[in-house]
């Protein structure tokens, strides 16, 4: 089969796109190939996200780790992220500015009868690049703790590089929703029922652009997806088309990889030493 | 079909020297099974640090190839990370060459889909007036 010819090339129709969601279907391609993209927005897209917090001064009623935890789950600005370093890729000791962004937080609460909130907007970034995101200026933030008088939470906290393998916090991704042949024609899934499958399962609503079968359809047992419909939904760190391209320079990275890999290891057939100055 | 050499999972856990492949692995992310090496018609690749998400890919993409007998792919353990790639292919060519193409035409079909979304992106930008 060839993998270019016309019939098999590749399309890509979006169906909506907003600041944090994307609607598109692919078609013409494989299983193995969409679900690569899905499985990598999800998962090994790199964003940037609190990854270390010192507690300086900490009387709120929650606990140190419990307030580290929900700082790690706060978006940042993750646009430039291809700007930074890993920091395992990093010649520095612990973190540096071209690993690592400071962010700091320092809050107390000084009236009387009232409770302060402590949110994201708190938070005050070294690097403009890398900031908590908001929706606008009427966004009241994101809600870390609640401090009453005399009570005063202040840390310094460490946001790093990383992919969502690692901890969902990297995550650019709310959701991924993936959904291929809406009218089970190829009967990959079996509906549970108790009297009428089209009484009792409504249509997606990706039933709409795919091709209903005729009431006398015969079973093609040869037929494979290939029409793929994506919806993404971003936490607000990065538009949702720059995951999607994200994912492919990850799979194109991924694969370069394994060929400079192949290179170097050149097969040691014969108990032949293989050359490591390639790297 | 040559089933006569190892690929087995544990085949390197035995005795330490002849761990040579293994400790290859520790800068490369790409390495032969012990003993996949005797036949190069039949190998066992394995990768350390992909999963399902590369697996599945090269694995459809190598048997488009017309020399490819067979070709799978499994993850022999979760806590174990790494990938292994079966590939046996006829006389007319080897394991590690039907690789080296599988990864080229994966990396050309992934550059034309990724070039694909790039223009319906800038033709919906263009259609809806987006700068
Ligand atoms: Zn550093």
């Amino acid at each position: 089969m060839d993998l270019f010819s016309p019939a098999n090339k590749p399309e890509i129709r979006i169906q909506e796109l907003t600041g944090e969601r994307i609607r598109f279907i692919l078609t013409n391609t494989d299983l193995s190939m969409a679900n690569a993209l899905r499985r990598i927005m999800i998962s090994e897209v790199a964003t940037i996200a609190i990854d270390m917090v010192q507690f300086d001064l900490n009387t709120s009623v929650l606990a140190d780790e419990f307030i580290a935890h929900r700082l790690g789950l706060i978006p940042l600005d993750s646009t430039e992220a291809d700007k930074i370093k890993y920091p395992r890729d990093c010649n520095c000791s612990g973190a540096c500015k071209e690993c690592s962004v400071e962010l700091n937080l320092h809050v107390k609460c000084t009236e009387e009868d009232t409770t302060k909130d402590v949110t994201s907007k708190d938070l005050v970034s070294h690097d403009p690049r890398f900031t908590p995101i908001t929706e606008g200026p009427k966004d009241a933030g994101i809600l870390i703790a609640k401090l009453r008088k005399g009570q005063e939470i202040k840390v310094k906290c460490i946001a790093k590089k990383g992919v969502a393998k690692e901890h969902a916090k990297w995550s650019p991704c709310a959701a991924v929703a993936f959904e291929y042949d809406p009218f089970n024609k190829l009967r990959h899934t079996h509906y549970w029922i108790e009297e009428d499958e089209k009484k009792e399962w409504p249509q997606s609503k990706n039933a709409n652009d795919d091709f209903p079968p005729l009431d006398d359809e015969i079973f093609d047992f040869t037929a494979k997806p290939n029409r793929f419909y994506f919806e993404i939904e971003t936490i607000g760190s990065m538009k949702p088309e720059d995951i999607v391209m994200n994912a492919f320079k990850k799979l194109l990275e991924k694969i370069s990889s394994i060929q400079m890999g192949l290179h170097s290891n050149d097969v040691p057939i014969n108990g032949r030493e293989p050359t490591r100055d390639v790297f | 079909m040559d089933c006569s050499d190892n690929t087995d999972n544990n085949s390197n856990n035995g005795n330490p020297e002849e761990n040579s492949d293994f400790e290859i692995s520790d800068i490369l992310n790409f390495y032969t099974e012990k003993g996949s090496v005797t036949d190069p018609q039949s190998m066992t690749f394995s990768i350390s640090g992909e999963e399902h998400t590369l697996g599945n890919a090269l694995r459809y993409i190598i048997i488009q190839h017309p020399e490819v007998e067979y070709c799978g792919y499994s993850i022999p353990h979760p806590s174990e990370d790494k990938l292994n790639i079966r590939i046996q292919t006829t006389e007319n060519t080897t394991a590690i060459d039907a690789m080296r193409k599988g990864l080229e035409d994966l990396k050309s079909l992934c550059a034309k889909i990724s070039e694909t979304f790039y223009k319906a992106n800038r033709d919906f930008d263009e259609k809806n007036n987006i700068s």
